[in-house]
């Protein structure tokens, strides 16, 4: 059985039959129209496979998987949203899910890395932040502030915490929280939120977890049958 | 094109005047201007504003030239809102009546109160529409009452399209469980959910109702759920986890 999260950018697929992750851009899956999954997630997931799952209860039931732990906040960013799941004592306190802006999302950050060929592995964290209060707006402070004469780097760095930051506030200021998604890679983005919170990186593949769970349930299964 | 004469209302005015003016007016349609009946953005209220008082200018406006009269709802069972809205139309030529229809005492025992729609085993979208609609007629049927597995608080929808993603199993809080109990603007029962039963507490953007949603939702470990018009994908995958997560379909 092949499981993909069909993101706005990435899409990772999971084969069961030797547990093997890839991942390729979105673009290149939604190029081959023949290219199909038995079951997904993920924006792009109900076109691309017979069963879909939501990808909130993807990230909660990966999560609870993947930690153990049954009081949780977890954020997983992705290239256009950001989801938000908190448990307590095992139940759902809140969900979240913001759609429509680029405040927080990895997207917005990938703009700008391209744009100025950045690489985020290397790029050193500062404690200065632009307020990045929408991603357009932050944007045009990273050209104001190379333009008053700041480094591209200490710039764009500024712009990375700016973002961090806000993401740690959609938590509502938590101490402790999970992150998951292609963000926990980025080196820059991670030394910078952890200026706000102990942040623990679960990697790009939580809501595949969740997914594999929730395929393993035969009532779920039978349920997101799309016909 | 329909070209039958209407009442427009809005809001729970009270039963007794709106029989006096069917009386009146016996061959009218009455038409509840609150819900979204397609009309074209009339361009008086502000865009970012509530979706169901636009509804009703913006209906109001559309069906102009076929309405006699608008009975409106200015007590504390509409909001500021609707008493507002009531001084606009009467400014843009219409024939507005004012009614009220809190003269009553909060229930202080809200659990206690008769609501079999909301408690009926009825798809929730047509629990919904029955009970409006004993806003001018009383229900004579009887329901089948189910246990709930999870609980929707709130207003009407501007989008009932919200209401199809809940299982039969769920009951009717808040305003609307108001409205069928007839004590429309009872705080006590406007706040009353059973405990444990896991409830969606939705408010249309901007509307006051806010404040007692996000309170309650917090309270009772429920979902607060803010729509302004059409219900979008994320909110519909909020509800949707919200309801799987608890086991509630």
């Amino acid at each position: 059985m092949i499981l993909a999260d069909c993101g706005t950018s990435y899409t990772k697929i999971l084969d069961l039959s030797d547990g093997k992750l890839s991942i390729v851009e979105t673009r290149q899956v939604v190029k081959n129209e023949n290219r199909t999954f038995d079951a997904a997630t993920g924006h792009l997931g109900r076109l691309k496979s017979r069963l879909y799952k939501n990808e909130l209860v993807c990230l909660a039931v990966g999560t609870l998987e993947i930690t153990h732990d049954d009081n949780f906040c977890v954020v997983d960013i992705g290239g256009r949203d950001t989801k938000l799941v908190e448990f307590k004592n095992g139940k759902p306190l809140r969900l979240d899910w913001n759609m429509a802006c680029g405040a927080n999302t990895g997207f917005t950050l990938e703009i700008v890395g391209r744009y100025y060929d950045v690489d985020y592995s290397i790029l050193k964290p500062v404690d200065e932040y632009i307020d990045v209060t929408c991603g357009v707006f932050g944007i045009e402070r990273v050209f104001d502030a190379i333009i008053s004469g700041v480094t591209e780097d200490i710039a764009i760095a500024r712009f990375v915490h700016g973002v961090a930051r806000n993401v740690h506030r959609v938590t509502d200021r938590k101490e402790r929280f999970y992150l998951s998604g292609g963000l926990t890679e980025n080196a820059c983005f991670m030394n910078s939120i952890l200026k706000y919170a102990e942040v623990v990186p679960l990697g790009r593949a939580v809501l595949l977890e969740g997914l594999k769970i929730a395929m393993q349930d035969q009532d779920v299964m039978k349920r997101f049958i799309m016909n | 094109m329909n070209s039958k004469k209407i009442i427009g209302f809005y809001g729970y005015p009270p039963r007794a005047f709106t029989e006096t003016i069917r009386c009146k007016y016996p061959f009218h349609e009455w038409i509840d201007l609150d819900v979204d009946l397609g009309s074209p953005e009339s361009e008086i209220l502000p865009d970012n504003y509530c979706r169901i008082l636009r509804n009703i200018m913006d209906n109001a406006v559309f069906l102009k030239d076929r309405i006699d009269l608008i009975v409106t709802s200015t007590g504390s069972e509409k909001c500021d809102g609707g008493r507002f809205l009531s001084h606009l139309l009467s400014q843009i030529g219409f024939n507005v009546v004012d009614t009220r229809n809190d003269s009553f005492e909060n229930t202080e025992f809200p659990a206690l109160i008769d609501v079999p729609i909301s408690k009926s085993s009825l798809p929730l979208d047509k629990k919904i529409e029955l009970i409006m609609d004993t806003v001018l007629d009383d229900s004579s049927c009887e329901y089948e009452e189910t246990q709930p597995t999870c609980g929707f608080w709130g207003v009407p929808p501007h989008d009932f399209e919200l209401l199809k993603l809940f299982p039969d199993t769920a009951h009717v809080y808040g305003w609307t469980r108001c409205v069928e109990a007839e004590r429309p603007a009872d705080i006590n029962l406007e706040c009353y959910v059973d405990p444990g039963v896991p409830t969606v507490f939705f408010v249309q953007s901007f509307c006051a109702k806010s404040q007692l949603a996000r309170w309650l939702a917090a309270k009772y470990g429920g979902l607060f759920v803010d729509v302004d018009g059409t219900i979008g994908m994320g909110t519909r995958a909020k509800i949707d986890a919200f309801l799987e997560l608890n086991k509630a379909k």
